[in-house]
């Protein structure tokens, strides 16, 4: 066992034990929680108040960020390389480097994202119907009884309560959620999951102030393996020991608040404001450990949406590997398989929208090109 | 005493003048048949000027008053960040052979010619493109470079960068940290501070360069003989001495006139001339005897993997991150990962990127160009051949020296070479008549 052994097993048992006496730490309670809310006091003065936890979450997530980058300024002034450089970090430079053209994919992905945020939060009020027989394998907390459907995270962390539902509750659980996972997979991540949402929003506000992230190496990747392990033995089993893993997950501190609602939040405010604080870092990093994002990733084998590789085109360029947000590693140093799917892959496309070689890369659905890559799209922005 | 001193300095100075004159004819002799080639337009002047401008007339890189340039050799040197600094780069290795013919006896017996030639400038001192640097960097690849860092090292601010063997993440970053370390060399040279902004703007720059250069790779491998081979890499050469915003703008007008010359079907050649591809050890202006060679042979060099070519500028730089950190990532990242130089470790990728290129330019033939001494790329021979055969091209290893004595010797391989393409495609072309 070296250090790193050693860190990654208390960071585990650390888990654990916050998972597990998550409700003693109080974020923010209430009296009674309420679980849905109506149309009429969507956007009211009393909605607003509900929001007062987000705020806190925001605000303690901006102290959290600058903080990180005092000091982190404090410890490089003394750097022989960085020093020199580590007053500017902190501000927002001007400049820009204009290479890359937008390109309707990402558009489409962000429509998509924002579009099922709201469907997420409170659809259900705002299109007066609700579809509670299904399940989307998300992470939008279906402590909100206020948006459009049900999502499967509350069964599979809570399976005893599963086995007590009427026989055509657990069927249409089991079929829509199966169903989701087999047909999109981790594009829900991708393009649908609310949690995934607030990570690349914290992450187009690093971008645009420039600040330095984290950038992951293969080694810390790795070391991350036996948390997401960690986190889907807490979601599936703290309950049958006596726990609740709602009091620990991120999520229900973000969609039911933002509806509204009136849910007290223990452990997992704490965690929401650490969640932002490391994806402000690097991009998505709670994905990297969710461990409902991995179930959905296991079932990657037999998803029609897929990462092709050409790899001929290819020239190991790495521009792929830099810019995948799960840090895939076989996306630039395959050099056989022309599928390069991975369980972490969450389909963002940020890899074919970097990949300077025409055709080397391109997301697939039934071997049909959805997204390709193309040295233009690269390049073309330079043109005077 | 004072009279002896005396008639020693006049001798070294005819010495020198010698030395001028003949690198001058050199220079010109190349310069003239690849004009006689044929086939030039007026959009090629610019790149043949500039290389008359530094070997012929001898005159400086042009560049603004108050500019310093920073010399540097290899495809691992991030031009960006000297831009950034406030420096105009210039590439020095050079395949110059009266440079050379000094040169010879001021190094190692078996070092390389490219090495040769840089030492013979060095030693000879009339170059204004060498005497005039204010900084050389060194990339470290092979045993070559690092003595001649240490020469360089006599006459010129040197300073040497430690190219990784492999390109693991860990490279990744203790490259990062080498590429601070030469921005704040440069910087105290040019006495300009690198900033975001001057970075963004070096990389929009070069990024410019970067977008003429891969339209001018479309469109040569949509159409072929549109232009000469040899007049191909005359252009990628002058991209050494010329500001990168100069360069694309002289590339942008010969695209154009490529895309009205293609579009008018106007081609410089017969179209079923052998197709063949140069790879293997660097080729530097004034050395282009073995794409004319091959083109007074009556064949096509329609592709050229070597670094002067496709592989020293033709893979972008893609910034990922917006931070100054993520874009210094993105030159070390582009430096190390996409380049096919064998001085890495591991170097399989050459074999693809070769596979690639006769795909994209429907390759028949390949010429290994080895330099003699040259032993990373001599290394590499084997498995290149036997993966071009394995798909049915053939290739024949042309080791040569920056000498015209074996010219002659070099033209009948490649001639010959030239006539069994000819023949493998006569049959075919009957059969598809
Ligand atoms: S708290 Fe988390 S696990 Fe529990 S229902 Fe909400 S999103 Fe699902
Ligand atoms: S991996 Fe990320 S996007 Fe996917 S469900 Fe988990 S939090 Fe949401
Ligand atoms: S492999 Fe590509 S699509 Fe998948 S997560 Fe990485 S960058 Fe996104
Ligand atoms: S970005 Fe494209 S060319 Fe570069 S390594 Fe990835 S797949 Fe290969
Ligand atoms: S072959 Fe490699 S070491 Fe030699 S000049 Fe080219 S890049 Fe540099």
């Amino acid at each position: 066992m070296n250090r790193k052994g050693l860190v990654t097993a208390i960071v585990c048992a650390l888990m654990v034990l916050v998972a597990y006496f998550a409700w003693q730490l109080v974020f923010f309670e209430y009296e009674t929680d309420t679980y849905t809310t109506t149309a009429e006091l969507l956007f009211t003065i009393d909605h607003l108040t509900k929001l007062v936890p987000l705020l806190i979450i925001g605000l303690l997530t901006a102290v959290g960020i600058v903080a990180c980058i005092v000091v982190r300024n404090a410890i490089m002034r003394h750097d022989g390389q960085h020093g020199p450089f580590s007053a500017r970090i902190a501000t927002a430079p001007k400049g820009c480097v204009h290479g890359r053209r937008p390109s309707a994919f990402m558009v489409v992905r962000w429509v998509c994202m924002v579009g099922f945020f709201v469907v997420t939060v409170f659809g259900g009020v705002l299109l007066g119907v609700r579809y509670s027989w299904i399940s989307i394998p998300v992470l939008s907390c279906p402590a909100n009884m206020s948006q459009l459907t049900e999502a499967s995270c509350y069964y599979l962390a809570h399976l005893e309560e599963l086995a007590g539902l009427p026989l055509m509750g657990i069927v249409a659980f089991v079929v829509s959620t199966l169903g989701f996972v087999i047909v999109f997979g981790r594009v829900l991540c991708g393009f649908v999951c609310p949690m995934g949402l607030a990570q690349d929003v914290m992450h187009k506000i690093r971008q645009a102030t420039k600040v330095e992230g984290i950038s992951m190496t293969e080694r810390m990747y790795q070391a991350l393996v036996p948390i997401r392990w960690v986190m889907l033995l807490l979601m599936i089993g703290l309950s049958f020991v006596g726990g609740n893993f709602c009091n620990f997950c991120p999520a229900i501190a973000l969609t039911p608040v933002a509806a509204g609602l009136s849910v007290s939040l223990y452990a997992s405010g704490f965690l929401m404001v650490f969640v932002l604080i490391a994806s402000f870092f690097k991009r998505r990093f709670f994905c990297t450990i969710c461990p409902l994002g991995y179930l959905m990733g296991l079932a990657h084998g037999v998803q029609p949406f897929r990462i092709r590789k050409d790899c001929t085109a290819c020239t190991e360029c790495g521009a792929c590997y830099e810019a995948c947000p799960m840090g895939i590693k076989q996306l630039y140093t395959e050099r056989e398989k022309t599928d390069v799917t991975d369980v972490s892959c969450i389909m963002c496309g940020e890899c074919v929208r970097c990949c300077p070689e025409d055709r080397a890369l391109s997301l697939t659905f039934l071997g049909k090109d959805v997204f390709v890559s193309k040295r233009s799209r690269v390049v073309q922005g330079y043109r005077r | 005493m004072e009279y002896a001193g005396g008639a020693q300095e006049q001798r070294e100075h005819r010495r020198k003048q010698r030395f001028a004159t003949k690198s001058m004819h050199m220079t010109q002799k190349y310069l003239r048949r690849m004009r006689d080639l044929g086939g030039t337009m007026e959009q090629m002047e610019p790149f043949f000027n500039v290389l008359e401008r530094i070997y012929v007339q001898g005159l400086e890189v042009e560049r603004p008053r108050n500019v310093r340039t920073v010399g540097t050799y290899c495809v691992q040197v991030p031009q960006e960040l000297i831009y950034a600094a406030g420096a105009q780069p210039v590439k020095l290795c050079s395949g110059h052979y009266t440079a050379f013919s000094i040169g010879d006896d001021v190094v190692a017996r078996d070092a390389c010619p490219l090495v040769k030639a840089i030492a013979g400038f060095e030693h000879m001192g009339t170059l204004p493109l060498y005497e005039n640097c204010s900084l050389m960097v060194v990339p470290i690849t092979c045993d070559c470079k690092k003595r001649i860092a240490g020469l360089l090292q006599e006459k010129w601010p040197v300073h040497p960068l430690y190219v990784p063997a492999n390109r693991e993440d860990e490279n990744i970053e203790h490259y990062v940290g080498e590429l601070y370390q030469l921005m704040r060399m440069v910087s105290c040279v040019t006495g300009q501070e690198v900033t975001y902004e001057s970075l963004a703007h070096a990389l929009n720059l070069t990024g410019r360069a970067q977008y003429e250069l891969s339209r001018f790779l479309r469109i040569k491998r949509a159409t072929s003989n549109l232009l000469f081979g040899t007049h191909a890499m005359a252009v990628m050469n002058a991209a050494s001495y010329l500001d990168a915003g100069t360069w694309a703008d002289a590339l942008r007008a010969l695209n154009d006139e490529l895309e009205r010359r293609a579009y008018a079907n106007k081609l410089v050649s017969r179209k079923d001339l052998p197709r063949i591809m140069l790879t293997g050890s660097p080729i530097v202006f004034p050395n282009l005897k073995i794409p004319l060679l091959v083109e007074e042979a009556g064949g096509m060099v329609v592709a050229d993997e070597t670094c002067m070519g496709e592989r020293g500028m033709s893979d972008p730089v893609v910034p990922v991150d917006a931070s100054f950190d993520g874009l210094m990532r993105s030159l070390a990242i582009r430096s190390l990962r996409p380049c096919p130089c064998p001085t890495f470790a591991d170097n399989s990728q050459r074999i693809y990127r070769l596979r690639q290129m006769v795909r994209d330019y429907r390759v028949e033939g390949v010429i290994y160009h080895v330099l003699r001494g040259c032993l990373v790329y001599d290394y590499e021979y084997r498995l290149v051949e036997e993966e071009l055969e394995g798909m049915g091209i053939p290739v024949i290893r042309l080791e040569s020296d920056y000498t015209d004595q074996d010219v002659e010797q070099l033209r009948i391989r490649s001639e010959a070479f030239v006539e069994t393409i000819k023949l493998k495609k006569g049959p075919l072309k009957a059969v598809r008549g």
